[in-house]
């Protein structure tokens, strides 16, 4: 049997096809969002110059709007800078591994009704797997860089993550309770079928635990102690120039990106709006993308950094019990038939 | 009153209340200007670039040689030259140079001068790669002088800021000189 045979055969020809239409989407998924991400820092610098009174990139093009890809090209051919005492594997492979995490993730998310790249029973599972993932990519960037900022700016990353991922995974479980699935389509599905359009409502507490949890997961204001500016340079990755450095800014922005994605799909109602908008079936996504994406800047406009006692007793002390609390909610409300 | 302050914890009242200020901010019109674009008009008695007056009636420099504006330079960046020139009958300067790299602006040597014969431009942007483009000699002085300050914007700068002391020490009509000046005799 030769090559062209097994590819023309009527099973495997489908199979080709399927891996073709995956590939496909994956292009798609990943031009997008990889086109979000540079505008993404374009529409930060704009917002956060104007909540300051200023006027954020003006030069580059008009109004800036070149300034990203000015950015992008200035960073791909900067000089790649290795220090000499850093651990050289683990130095290459950590921002490698936070774009990997945070890239995954969108695997599973579904942009509008059967698009989705890997529709897999275990979505939302898998997303928190990935987002704690994202954590080794710091930690290791800021041990094997062998400076004491980044390592400082490791060790709080890995105690802050492992301290909101509890919260952020106890406050997903209320939805899962609802949805009575994992998979992220029909958890958009099981809101579509609910009065509301989606479970924000009866969720709320949950949705709030999970968007504190998510400012603290993707390392933003006033959870960006990893990467304090006024103490520790730039945190873990400070040793990082040029490309490497960029990978790390494009997986922190993907991380929000996802963030607010899965905030989308477990609480928003997904691809679904307050109506149709017709040939944009993938519309509502992102619109409320847009809006999450604008939250995150706007409470980095305003609020300031939390201390590192504050952040640890507000994660354990608060964050913790109100998600627990919001499980057995959710579960007394389920069991009286309420919601 | 701890109920009231439980309830602001709760729903993050302080917050809520930054975020509205941050977002009306947004929306207010920003200060930046975008200087290489839109420069800011100098103000009335700015102190800039250094110039040298030309005398409008001799054609030349106005500089007595008293040496004044050299001593008190706080940064000592006047440097002067001079001569007794016995044709004229007075003292000349064979070179007048500023060093305006070292120059701190203070305008002490157009306050100190009798004459109004060193004035300071309204010109800022004269940044250059050399040293010696920043090194002005009495030509480059006098060129700057004809550049910036030549006519009207001249005369109004000296009547307006920084008339000339011996302007204040005017004697009166009919009083007795030690010596006339020269082109009175005449």
């Amino acid at each position: 049997m030769n090559f062209l045979e097994i590819i023309f055969r009527p099973a495997s020809f489908d199979v080709i096809v399927q891996l073709a239409i995956m590939v496909l989407k994956v292009v798609v998924v990943v031009g997008v969002i990889m086109l979000h991400v540079t505008y993404a820092t374009y529409f930060e610098r704009k917002s956060i110059g104007h909540m300051q009174v200023r006027l954020g990139p003006m030069r580059t093009g008009p109004h800036g709007l070149l300034q990203p890809i000015a950015d992008f090209v200035k960073l791909f051919f900067k000089e790649d800078i290795i220090p000499a005492a850093a651990d050289k594997p683990i130095f290459y492979m950590a921002p490698v591994i936070s774009i990997f995490a945070g890239m995954s993730s969108l695997a599973v998310i579904p942009f509008f009704n059967g698009f989705v790249i890997a529709n897999i029973n275990i979505g939302l599972l898998f997303v928190l797997a990935m987002s704690s993932l994202g954590a080794y990519g710091i930690v290791m960037a800021g041990w094997s860089s062998n400076s004491k900022y980044s390592f400082l700016g490791g060790l709080r990353s890995s105690a802050q993550v492992i301290s909101y991922e509890i919260a952020l995974g106890l406050s997903l479980v209320g939805v899962m309770m609802m949805a009575g699935s994992l998979n992220m389509t029909e958890i958009v599905k099981a809101q579509l079928a609910y009065p509301t359009g989606m479970f924000l409502f009866p969720q709320i507490l949950g949705f709030f635990v999970f968007m504190v949890a998510a400012f603290a997961e993707t390392n933003r204001t006033p959870f960006d102690l990893p990467e304090a500016e006024s103490e520790l340079v730039a945190g873990y990755f400070v040793e990082y120039s040029g490309m490497r450095f960029a990978l790390f800014y494009v997986a922190e922005y993907i991380g929000m990106i996802v963030m607010s994605l899965i905030a989308i799909t477990c609480f928003l109602g997904g691809w679904d709006g307050p109506f149709q908008i017709p040939y944009v079936p993938f519309a509502w996504v992102f619109i409320k993308l847009y809006i999450l994406i604008f939250l995150f800047y706007w409470i980095r406009a305003t609020v300031p950094r939390f201390r590192y006692d504050h952040l640890m007793s507000f994660g354990w002390k608060i964050l913790i019990p109100l998600a627990l609390f919001n499980v057995v909610l959710t579960g007394l409300l389920k069991t009286l038939n309420v919601i | 009153m701890r109920l009231k302050k439980a309830v602001k914890t709760v729903f993050f009242t302080e917050i809520l209340q930054g975020m509205a200020l941050t977002l009306r901010s947004m929306f207010s019109h920003a200060v930046t200007r975008q200087y290489p674009k839109e420069k800011r008009p100098a103000m009335p008695g700015f102190r800039g670039m250094h110039a040298f007056v030309r005398d409008a009636k001799t054609g030349r420099e106005k500089c007595i040689a008293c040496g004044l504006c050299g001593a008190v330079c706080p940064s000592q960046c006047i440097h002067i030259y001079t001569r007794e020139d016995d044709l004229e009958q007075k003292k000349v300067i064979d070179r007048y140079e500023i060093e305006a790299l070292r120059c701190v602006y203070c305008g002490f040597c157009v306050e100190a001068c009798p004459v109004g014969a060193i004035a300071l431009t309204e010109h800022y942007e004269y940044s250059d790669y050399s040293r010696q483009a920043l090194y002005f000699d009495k030509e480059k002085l006098l060129d700057n002088w004809d550049r910036m300050m030549a006519g009207k914007k001249g005369e109004e700068y000296f009547e307006k800021f920084w008339f000339p002391k011996r302007d204040s020490f005017r004697s009166y009509d009919g009083q007795a000189v030690f010596r006339k000046p020269k082109e009175e005799a005449k």
